[in-house]
């Protein structure tokens, strides 16, 4: 048991065995289930397996005990295995716990084991005397097959389904579209916790796949369900992200932009799988996450990192600083604090702020400062990727470029990956090299910076390009004024989505197509800038010119 | 513009009648627990007729306090508006009115439109009832006539099918329709001078260009005075026609439209016009204004933008600079590079302030 004990201090199972965290952080020593959750493992496959055996084995025993002839003539021997039926149920409530209720599953284990016993003499005994069962009378035995019947709806079918499923798991696991193992992710993570890795410093860009976009999305969608009535049922569907396909190159930054309501935040949550998706993939360097299991999530969750847009909201105000960056390092198994604290003090160092601020509380910092935290909390576990939800929009403008070239030089140093999200079409024309446009869950262009503000092809982008405000009053010019509102996402229009503000289709006297089939994303005339609209070659400065000088101004409102 | 620099000394006297709003001098101060803010410290401008004045600021500046205490709005105490101060509107001294006289100008001949319509509509009664509220309290018509003049305003503001949407409550529409309502409520008494505190920041871009069209079209129609209180420059470059700058609950630049965007002459509009993000500044950093608006329980002692001034040099930290003129014209910049004292460092600023505005300064200047 102590070179047990032993094997479990290393770095490689601490990086890996870390409790759910709560509340306040503290040095606290982990508890011995929770660190011994390796063995665990261990113990729930070995009494899944037996369980499950149990189960067959003992309706074997029965049936043969009993004669297979009896057993048809009287279905009500059946239901004596009882004890067979207790540890399946059992079982299957140790497969619902086994991914993120181990603790639980161990009790339910050491009760099944329990049962177990009690059942196999039980069965002995019955074996052994085979003429004490009376057979029992015609009434007796169509309550004992319809109370068979019940048992076996009830409890069989999920039953053996979940068995099998958790049997399946301990064999699937090798077969995740991974390119890496399971192993290699813990080394990696065993890498980051190891004391003295030169604490912030950049991990080298795996060389071997750096071709290969970092992250790619195909098909993601992200549906909520709209509950109503006494019994909460689903009365409709929020469709926030529906079916949008991109891939983030290393090193770019990739700009998500729309206006509130078009599911740009909420792509964001999902691809990080932070909300579970309801279709579609996301690969993160070679990694399918959708099938990655939440044990060998961890280590990669430290790789993908988030910056919230509300300084204000997004920092526990009772927690000093210190615990606020700390709390993702202890979740990945730095428990020593003196290391936290040094790694705390370089990410504090690294946005600009002092190491000296350890200690302090959010209220003390002004909006700039705490968006700094925000930024170190994310760059303190290293990661290659950072997801910024509209980071700068909460700031002054004069606050705002500090962060923005706090972020530049920090993707530059750090060899970081963004995605950025924003409604902001300056800071983003300014900041990204690729942009995604997203209107009611869809996007509906995309290509480089250049490409996109310069020669915009969906009628969506021009209106965007056209109403940002610029700081110059000679410039000033009339805008191209969209009409009415965003329709709502539970009930997005038919065909295409835009079609209900288009002024390209209203010039073009209303075609039916725009109503009647949804255009998707196609490749125009260059290869790195694609838009979803029928009529993406209409599109020219004339046309756009001709809508301003007819548009009315006041009558902008949605109709209806 | 008229000259502001003398507030003082035309005390008491009424401005020229082109004139619809003169702010003089005005100071008001909040009483807290650690001791007095000064919000606004001693503010000058004025608005023609049918003109549009833009107020911009950093959160803090005294922008929206500015506005609140034109519309006598702020509690007292704990505001404190300094009895110095005078603001004269459409021929008359305000801040000494009697209350009841406020009301009747205060929805009437200046109205406001808040930064956030859904907390400033009341939730309870149709749109159509508080419009028709404001109608009844400050003119003398039927309760049919008020109800017909909501209508009236709800179609000017583009609101479709008004007779319908006139009896909606405020959650049933969006924001851009919930900010249009205002507008109408506001506009429904035909005022003299509208005041917008950030009117679309709340707001998405399409919608903004809509709202901001729409105030255009208005303001021509009805002829009335625009006051647009906002923190993006690019709004302000849109819509007015004269910018007071402030900073700190200071003015620090003022003038026309053209001259205060395109040649910018007080170190923070600079500053501010340098850190927009453009296409031109991609690859290099942005100039960033370094270090945080100061507390105003601890304001600098001279200039108050000195600390993070990149021109500032020690007399900017000894005497605290006027309102100085710049050029020839009705212009102000409250720098001491616009002294005799300051004149051969004007230059260089300038070249700087060029140079950072094309392609960003490559400087470290951000340090929070």
């Amino acid at each position: 048991m102590e070179e047990t004990e032993q094997r479990m201090e290393s770095t490689e199972q601490r990086a890996l065995a870390t409790p759910r965290i709560k509340g306040r952080l503290r040095p606290r020593p982990i508890g011995p289930i929770l660190r011994a959750r390796a063995i665990l493992n261990g113990v729930i496959a070995v009494v899944l397996l037996v369980a499950g055996l149990l189960f067959f084995a003992s309706l074997v025993f029965h049936s043969a005990a009993a004669g297979f002839g009896d057993l048809a003539k009287n279905p009500g021997l059946l239901v004596r295995i009882w004890p067979a039926y207790v540890v399946a149920i059992a079982a299957r409530v140790a497969t619902l716990g086994f991914r993120n209720r181990r603790v639980w599953a161990l009790g339910l284990a050491s009760l099944v084991g329990v049962m177990l016993v009690a059942g196999a003499v039980g069965l002995y005994f019955i074996g052994r005397q085979p003429s004490t069962a009376k057979p029992l009378d015609a009434a007796n035995a169509t309550f004992a097959i319809d109370a068979l019947a019940v048992f076996l709806l009830v409890f069989g079918v999920p039953l053996l389904w979940s068995l099998l499923r958790g049997l399946s798991w301990f064999t699937d696991r090798g077969s995740m579209h991974q390119i890496k193992t399971a192993a290699e992710i813990k080394a990696e993570s065993a890498a980051f916790t190891r004391v003295g890795t030169g604490g912030l410093a950049a991990p080298a860009p795996a060389a071997s796949s750096s071709d290969e976009p970092l992250v790619s999305v195909r098909g993601l969608k992200k549906h909520f369900p709209i509950l109503g009535g006494v019994l909460r049922h689903r009365v409709g569907t929020i469709y926030a992200v529906d079916g949008v396909d991109f891939d983030v190159q290393r090193g770019e930054v990739f700009s998500v932009v729309g206006e509130s309501g078009c599911g740009k935040t909420t792509l964001g949550r999902t691809l990080l799988q932070l909300t579970p998706p309801t279709a579609g993939h996301v690969v993160f360097d070679g990694y399918e996450l959708a099938d990655v299991d939440p044990e060998d999530m961890r280590p990669l969750r430290r790789r993908m990192q988030i910056i919230f847009q509300d300084p204000f909201g997004s920092l526990n105000p009772r927690m000093p600083i210190s615990d606020i960056i700390g709390e993702g390092l202890l979740a990945q198994g730095i428990s020593s604090r003196t290391e936290r604290d040094q790694r705390v003090g370089d990410a504090l160092e690294l946005v600009g702020l002092r190491r000296a601020y350890t200690r302090r509380y959010p209220h003390e910092f002004s909006g700039g400062q705490r968006q700094r935290i925000g930024v170190a909390r994310a760059l303190a576990l290293s990661p290659d990727f950072v997801v910024c939800d509209e980071p700068v929009s909460a700031l002054d403008v004069s606050i705002q470029s500090q962060v923005l070239n706090l972020l530049l030089d920090l993707k530059r140093d750090l060899n970081l990956t963004y995605l950025f999200i924003s409604h902001n079409l300056s800071v983003v024309e300014y900041f990204s090299d690729r942009i995604a446009v997203m209107y009611l869950g869809k996007i509906v262009e995309l290509g480089t910076v250049m490409e996109m503000y310069r020669n915009p092809r969906h009628p969506y982008t021009v209106a965007l390009l056209s109403a940002i405000p610029v700081a110059d009053p000679r410039r000033r010019s009339r805008r191209l004024v969209l009409k009415g509102d965003v329709p709502s996402p539970a009930a997005p229009p038919s065909g295409c989505r835009f079609h209900t503000r288009c002024w390209l289709r209203e010039r073009l006297g209303n075609p039916e197509q725009c109503v009647t089939s949804e255009p998707t994303l196609r490749v125009l005339d260059t290869t790195n800038h694609s838009a979803a609209c029928h009529f993406s070659e209409e599109i020219n400065e004339a046309a756009v010119e001709n809508t301003v000088a007819t548009q009315s101004v006041v009558e902008t409102a949605a109709a209806g | 513009m008229t000259e502001v620099i003398d507030a003082g000394s035309m005390r008491g006297v009424p401005p020229p009648s082109d004139v619809l709003l003169d702010v003089r001098n005005m100071r008001t101060t909040f009483k807290v627990m650690d001791g007095v803010v000064p919000a606004v410290d001693g503010i000058s401008f004025s608005l023609k007729r049918g003109k549009t004045i833009g107020i911009v600021g950093e959160s803090g500046s005294g922008k929206s306090v500015t506005a609140l205490t034109i519309m006598r709005l702020l509690d007292i105490p704990p505001a404190q508006i300094d009895a110095a101060s005078e603001v004269w509107f459409d021929g008359r001294e305000i801040l000494g009115l009697p209350i009841d006289q406020m009301r009747r100008i205060r929805g009437n001949d200046m109205a406001m439109i808040f930064q956030e319509p859904l907390t400033s509509l009341n939730p309870v009664f149709t749109v159509g009832d508080q419009i028709a509220e404001q109608v009844r309290t400050h003119k003398k018509v039927s309760k049919k006539a008020a109800w017909d003049r909501a209508i009236e305003s709800l179609g000017l503001v583009g609101i479709p099918s008004p007779e319908r949407r006139v009896t909606a409550y405020p959650h049933e529409m969006s924001g851009g329709m919930r900010q249009r309502v205002m507008i109408a409520m506001a506009l429904s008494c035909e005022p003299k001078l509208l005041i917008a505190d950030e009117p679309t920041t709340a707001l998405d871009v399409t919608i903004q260009a809509q709202i901001l069209e729409l105030l255009k079209s208005i303001q021509q129609r009805t002829g009335s005075a625009l006051m647009l209180i906002t923190h993006d420059l690019g709004v302000v470059a849109e819509m007015v026609d004269d910018v007071v700058v402030m900073y700190a609950g200071e003015v620090v630049e003022h003038g026309s439209v053209e001259e205060v965007l395109v040649e910018p002459r007080d170190p923070y509009t600079m500053g501010l016009l340098e850190s927009i993000p453009s296409v031109e500044k991609r690859g290099g950093r942005l100039s960033a204004i370094k270090g945080v608006v100061p507390s105003p329980f601890n304001l600098p002692p001279a200039c108050r933008f000195e600390p993070r001034c990149p021109y500032a040099w020690e007399l900017c930290r000894r005497v605290a600079p006027a309102l100085n003129q710049v050029g020839t014209g009705g212009r102000h910049a409250r720098c001491h590079l616009h002294t005799p004292d300051g004149a051969t460092r004007l230059r260089p600023a300038l070249d700087t302030h060029r140079v950072a505005l094309s392609a960003g300064r490559l400087m470290s200047t951000d340090q929070g």
